[in-house]
């Protein structure tokens, strides 16, 4: 019997680009950055005042932001039956800024578990459902999680949620860790200063490859591997070992039955922060060696979108997969030594790339890796 | 594969203990699973323990009685191949209220970073993970149904696919806590004989005296 591949049979993604993984893709190709001064709310107080936010969302309002991202979302071609995993750090923390704030509601509507129920009834479906929150690797983190309930035989059809929001709760936190950068991020260039922070929702179906024929579902890529690893070293700075990262990889490796020789590129975590960017490039080039693969980081374009990073950075990669193209690192612009011949300011041009590896750290010392296979073979 | 119960801790309001050694502390007048943990359940201190958020304390305290009852001496300094996954119902709630209000308080012009960390309602797993050097993998999951129950079964899950060596799976509510250690082969029991033993939305105290019957199976 073949063993079950877990595909990705649909998805969808708003960014501060707009809706769709095109629109994303496209601007990024074009080093477009959506890193913008902040109309939201006040950041006056704050060292840096800038963030990739969609803009016609209304804040404090009738609904969150995130309720508002995924009603734009869904309905959407989803099976009822499917499981639900939603992944997010902050959810809908503005409800609880309204109530600290006064402007009524419960905190306790903030609770993840909530918005989770919400989530399931506008995606309208009826499956086990879970929140997974992992900081910034959360939907990595959901999509590996998806892709080992299909793999197992446990689930046919999960559908991966995630969202996160740039609110003032999140802003004031990141700059109370000096975490922002005054302009907009600039990953692996020898200049960065921190992160910029960015939002968006997006969803995307995993299945049963067996299903998704049964159904005629088009398949847009397969989740072949994951691996997950904690540094076990600081809560907020990563290792600086990287081995928790290169474990992570190395077991999607194993769990994909492949080796580094078949990865075409990697899309990393990427922040922009220096101790993320040089840990990185310090397991890269620990796995990789002198066989320097392209890297590249949609962080300066998007903005951290943390905990729903990891499922655009997944779209994004599924997108150079099929055009045979990795796009560039936006505001790289002086290459840090260490990630020389790796890291472009331009796109880079593949043949017929079959496999990506994604990367994802956060808070915790957490990694994931995620390998992508597309339809290389036509065997689906 | 047999993924087993290898062993487990547990805090409760009226004392702590484990499952595969049967130990059982009652908390004495006065005494706080805190200062409890102080004295008698670490073997090193917890660096800045008594500023930790309430549910970083009790995490701790609980997966340090599950490492002690499997006999695991991990440490930053021997790292073991343990992943975390935990839950709770409030998630990171009362530090986010903390640290809010605290914002508001100075005026919105400055927020505390040490607050800021434990909004995350991962970051409890993660003090654990740092603190005893487990490096597997570390989620916090909250379920729309049995979460006890949901997170054993992950855990199982994440085990037999080889995602990870062993798990430490738990819940704590308030300052309470239980956390399973499990991994492959022999143990205390199996995962599905604990999965049968439990009800749905079982309190901790519930969970720990029906966990106890499997020690009589052995």
């Amino acid at each position: 019997m073949l063993p079950v591949r877990a595909v990705i049979v649909a998805a969808d993604m708003l960014t501060p680009y707009g809706k769709g993984v095109e629109s994303c893709f496209n601007a990024l190709m074009e080093g477009r950055s959506a890193v913008a001064p902040l109309t939201r709310f006040s950041a006056i107080e704050f060292p840096t005042s800038i963030a990739a936010t969609i803009p016609d969302l209304v804040y404090h309002g009738e609904k969150t932001i995130v309720m508002q991202m995924f009603e734009r979302l869904f309905p959407a071609p989803i099976p009822p039956d499917s499981a639900l995993i939603l992944a997010t750090t902050k959810g809908e923390i503005d409800l609880l800024e309204m109530n600290l704030l006064g402007l009524a509601t419960e905190a306790d509507d903030s609770r993840l578990d909530k918005l989770l129920s919400k989530v399931a009834v506008l995606a309208d479906v009826s499956g086990k459902a879970t929140v997974l929150s992992a900081a910034c690797t959360s939907s990595s983190a959901a999509l590996a999680r998806a892709a080992s309930l299909i793999r197992s035989g446990k689930e046919e059809s999960v559908l991966v949620a995630a969202c996160d929001a740039v609110t003032e709760f999140i802003y004031a936190g990141f700059s109370s860790l000096m975490a922002l950068d005054s302009s907009p991020a600039k990953p692996f260039d020898k200049g960065r200063q921190g992160l910029s922070l960015g939002e968006g929702a997006g969803y995307v179906l995993v299945m049963s490859d067996e299903r998704a024929k049964r159904e005629g579902r088009p398949i847009l890529a397969e989740i072949a591997g994951w691996g997950m690893a904690d540094d076990a070293n600081h809560m907020t700075g990563p290792s600086r070992e990287s081995e928790g990262l290169i474990n992570a990889i190395s077991r999607a490796l194993v769990s994909a039955s492949t080796d580094q020789t078949e990865i075409d590129f990697i899309s990393a975590h990427g922040t922009g922060t220096n101790y993320n960017d040089e840990m990185e490039m310090r397991a890269f080039t620990a796995l990789f060696g002198s066989r320097k693969r392209p890297v590249y980081s949609i962080k300066g374009g998007s903005g951290h979108t943390m905990g729903a990073a990891g499922l655009f950075e997944t779209l994004i990669a599924i997108e150079a997969l099929k055009r045979g193209s990795v796009p560039p690192t936006v505001n790289h612009v002086n290459c840090d030594d260490d990630a020389m011949g790796w890291v472009s300011s331009t796109p880079v041009s593949l043949d017929s790339p079959g496999t990506a590896l994604v990367t994802n750290s956060g808070f915790s010392g957490i990694n994931t890796a995620l390998i992508l296979k597309l339809n290389a073979g036509g065997n689906w | 594969m047999n993924v087993s119960v290898i062993a487990a801790g547990w805090v409760t309001s009226h004392g702590y203990g484990t499952l595969k050694s049967r130990e059982e502390q009652v908390f004495a007048e006065g005494e706080t699973i805190y200062s409890a943990a102080k004295s008698s359940i670490f073997t090193r201190p917890v660096r800045n323990f008594g500023r930790l958020d309430r549910l970083s304390r009790i995490t701790l305290a609980t997966v340090a009685l599950a490492l002690k009852d499997a006999g695991i001496e991990a440490s930053p300094e021997k790292k073991v191949d343990v992943g975390i996954i935990g839950t709770n119902s409030t998630g990171s709630l009362e530090t986010d209220c903390d640290f809010f209000r605290d914002y508001l308080d100075n005026g919105r012009k400055l927020a505390r970073a040490n607050l800021f960390i434990y909004t995350l309602p991962s970051s409890p797993l993660g003090e654990a993970s740092i603190h005893f050097g487990l490096k597997g993998a570390l989620l916090y999951t909250a379920y729309g149904e049995d979460p006890l129950k949901s997170l054993l079964s992950t855990s199982a899950l994440m085990i037999e696919a080889g995602e990870a060596g062993m798990m430490l799976a738990g819940m704590t509510s308030g300052d309470e806590g239980l956390y399973f250690l499990l991994g492959e082969g022999e143990g205390i029991s199996s995962v599905s004989a604990l999965l049968e033993l439990l009800d749905t939305d079982s309190d901790i105290s519930t969970v720990v005296t029906k966990a106890r019957k499997l020690t009589r199976l052995v």
